[in-house]
């Protein structure tokens, strides 16, 4: 009985329509409730099977909820034994500390292979420069460079 | 944090306004269920973490978008309708489509008569809601059926708060005029309400 009296009223307020009127805020506002208000009582009445549909949508999206909440607890249980699985996205909450980790280790494994490539790099290139002056012909000018037969004995 | 009973609670809350308000904008009773089933799951797959509060703020800026979505899926989906049909035969069966045709007029012919008068009038509602423009019937719904202060229709909508003002009160204007147009005092109304004026 109470709807039915809103109802009316709601219509009263839309059939006060008038240019004049509706310029005053106050109407406007009072019009647009109006129409709200109806519109409100007609999205109380849908066919069973869109009733139907919705309640399956919300009953979806609130079981995914539930799931990630105790997947999330138990992961919080494991994760409070060791911190360090944490670092490790373990938590599935602590992605970004994954993050950070993963990104630590790369740039670790990196610098290790730069300095592995660097070291011997160097070595190789003495032994090469080594062998090079081993293996090498010597020019005639050098046997006649006093100074060199005092650098051979001298190295 | 918000339980999983609180999301229950306020998707019950808001699920059959979403779903009208969605099937207005898309015109398509299917497709609006399927948005407004999206939008669900993306509340809870994203903010399921966040408190309960947030949740119709958040809520309808996913169902605007995914609204968007829906636009955009469906231009591309007409500009490749219209690119093969120009392709295909000019045979008897190619006649013009008449949009007034695709528009789903719900059947009320299992109310009771004594709500007839006031059905009538929500189905003329719910059509010049439809006629609006988007932004309009956006920033009407969100403010006035959504009961959303101008600030946060703003901050939904992604403009000012003085574009929201401007925007509900010219989807007031015209869904008052196009009302007023339809003879409301046509449906059995007159008496209770002119006799007052």
């Amino acid at each position: 009985m109470n709807m039915h009296k809103d109802n009316m009223t709601n219509t009263k307020n839309i059939n006060l329509i008038d240019d004049d009127v509706i310029t005053d805020p106050v109407m406007e506002e009072q019009i647009a409730r109006g129409i709200s208000d109806l519109l409100n009582n007609r999205a109380q009445h849908l066919k069973p099977e869109q009733e139907q549909r919705l309640s399956v949508a919300r009953n979806a999206a609130v079981t995914y909820l539930a799931e990630q909440q105790a997947q999330y607890s138990t992961s919080n249980h494991v994760a409070g034994h060791s911190n360090v699985l944490r670092w490790f996205g373990h938590a599935g909450h602590s992605f970004e500390q994954h993050r950070v980790a993963s990104a630590a280790l790369l740039v670790a494994v990196m610098l290790l292979t730069f300095f592995a490539v660097q070291q011997f790099g160097s070595t190789h290139n003495l032994e090469n420069s080594d062998a090079f002056l081993l293996a090498s012909d010597l020019p005639p000018e050098a046997y006649a460079d006093k100074g060199f037969d005092a650098w051979i004995e001298s190295n | 944090m918000a339980t999983p009973k609180e999301l229950s609670d306020f998707l019950i809350a808001i699920e059959r306004r979403a779903f009208k308000q969605t099937a207005y904008a898309v015109r398509d009773d299917h497709a609006a269920l399927d948005i407004v089933q999206d939008a669900m799951m993306k509340l809870a797959e994203k903010y399921g973490e966040r408190p309960a509060t947030e949740f119709p703020m958040l809520f309808q800026r996913i169902l605007q978008n995914t609204m968007r979505d829906f636009w955009r899926r469906q231009k591309v989906r007409n500009l490749w309708t219209t690119l093969l049909s120009s392709f295909g035969s000019n045979d008897g069966d190619s006649e013009e489509r008449d949009p007034l045709e695709t528009i789903d007029v719900e059947d009320d012919a299992d109310e009771p008569s004594a709500q007839l008068a006031r059905s009538q009038t929500i189905q003329l509602i719910e059509r010049a809601l439809e006629k609006l423009p988007a932004r309009q019937r956006e920033a009407f719904v969100l403010r006035y059926w959504e009961e959303m202060d101008v600030a946060e229709t703003a901050k939904i909508m992604g403009c000012s708060d003085g574009s929201v003002k401007t925007h509900c009160s010219r989807a007031v204007h015209a869904l008052a005029l196009e009302l007023k147009k339809q003879g409301l005092d046509k449906l059995g109304l007159s008496n209770a309400v002119f006799d007052k004026k």
